[in-house]
């Protein structure tokens, strides 16, 4: 097994039109974790995302037609799986996930206890909570993935996520695409990946709109509540024992 | 039965609609895979015109009372047919434009680091292999 020090770590941040936020959310990574590398995704921004990335001379991809946060969050980690890093985090790039609990999300992995691990704020209940509505939402979906997994995952919804080899493989391979978090979590089940979360404070965003607003919510919840049952029925009743082939 | 002047218009407008068909695969503006369903509903069309008997034998199996009404769900049924193939023609491309954007997204970076590592300039980004060893050239 390899040393701490040895583990490479890529930190993944998808950037949809985030020219007010990325500054200061690669300003606090440099600060707090400059040992691990990271990798903006500039998702076909169309406002200057990209310019600030190449004035400040940012490690970033730049995806020339936008994917949505799946297929960029996805770049990452074909990226991640090329330039064989060990572990991937991702994290919006908004400032909503603070980086202060890298540490805590990558213990599980190193100590190989999860292989995929998700930032929780719902677990200790501090920091943003989010709306009502919202918790509502995100309650129902946590039931669905726990009747349809048996796993039971208390926020489904949390982009900020770490993993490891074996699922940086799987997800360069296999990403849902629109909303995919949930979905994400369904994928890494029936790989028979061991998912566990772990209590992180957000923060309410520091500027720009969330990409969900009220009046999708309603298309939202269809939407991911079918891609859960569709990605859970297209594994059958056993879970895959599928090992990613090599990707070109 | 189908008048005999009825029946000329449409073997009529089933050779017309095959030769369009060909003009466009001729012209390379149709993939012949894509293009198959269509040829397939084209023979379909032909022959029940050609046999009408066909048609009403084949509706009556299905339960279905009245000719005109049986012709109508047998052209929906193929319509339906081929937008769901459409359909999943586009999901497959989306697949594929989507690995392309990423693959290229990936090369792009790979150049640009290359590109600093020759001009040498100066890059204020950690990590990056290549650009760590500016140094060295």
């Amino acid at each position: 097994m390899k040393n701490e020090e040895e583990v490479k770590v890529l930190i993944i941040i998808p950037a949809y039109n985030e020219s007010a936020n990325i500054e200061q959310v690669i300003h606090h990574l440099l600060d707090q974790a400059p040992q691990y590398d990271y990798l903006i995704v500039n998702d076909g921004s169309t406002d200057n995302t990209l310019k600030i990335c190449e004035k400040r001379g940012y490690q970033y991809l730049d995806l020339s037609i936008n994917l949505g946060i799946g297929g960029a969050v996805q770049a990452g980690y074909v990226y991640a799986y090329k330039n064989d890093y060990d572990i991937a985090v991702q994290m919006d790039g908004d400032g909503q996930h603070d980086i202060a609990y890298l540490e805590a999300m990558l213990k599980p992995l190193l100590a190989k206890e999860a292989d995929v691990v998700i930032g929780s704020r719902f677990i200790k209940k501090e920091g943003f909570q989010s709306s009502q509505t919202r918790r509502i939402g995100i309650g129902i979906l946590s039931f669905l993935i726990n009747i349809t997994t048996g796993r039971k995952i208390i926020d489904v919804t949390s982009g900020y996520r770490a993993v490891n080899k074996k699922f940086i493989g799987i997800y360069a391979k296999d990403y849902p695409t629109d909303y995919p978090e949930p979905e994400a979590i369904v994928t890494a089940v029936m790989h028979r990946g061991k998912v566990m979360e772990v209590p992180v404070q957000m923060r309410a965003r520091e500027g720009g709109k969330s990409s969900i607003t009220f009046g999708r919510s309603i298309y939202y919840m269809i939407k991911v509540t079918l891609a859960i049952l569709i990605c859970r029925l297209s594994y059958g009743f056993r879970r895959a024992k599928i090992v990613p082939a090599d990707i070109d | 039965m189908i008048p005999s002047t009825l029946r000329v218009t449409l073997i009529i407008a089933v050779i017309c609609y095959f030769i369009i068909i060909l003009y466009f695969l001729k012209q390379r503006a149709l993939n012949l895979k894509y293009t198959l369903l269509w040829l397939l509903a084209g023979v379909v069309m032909g022959s029940l015109v050609i046999f009408p008997e066909l048609l009403i034998r084949i509706i009556h199996i299905f339960g279905i009372e009245d000719n005109m009404n049986g012709l109508f769900i047998m052209c929906i049924a193929f319509i339906l047919m081929i937008l769901m193939a459409l359909t999943s023609i586009a999901s497959r491309q989306n697949m594929k434009i989507r690995q392309l954007v990423q693959e290229i997204a990936i090369l792009d970076k790979r150049i640009r680091e290359l590109e600093n590592q020759n001009t040498g300039s100066k890059n204020d980004g950690r990590i990056g292999e290549g650009i760590t060893d500016i140094d060295n050239l």
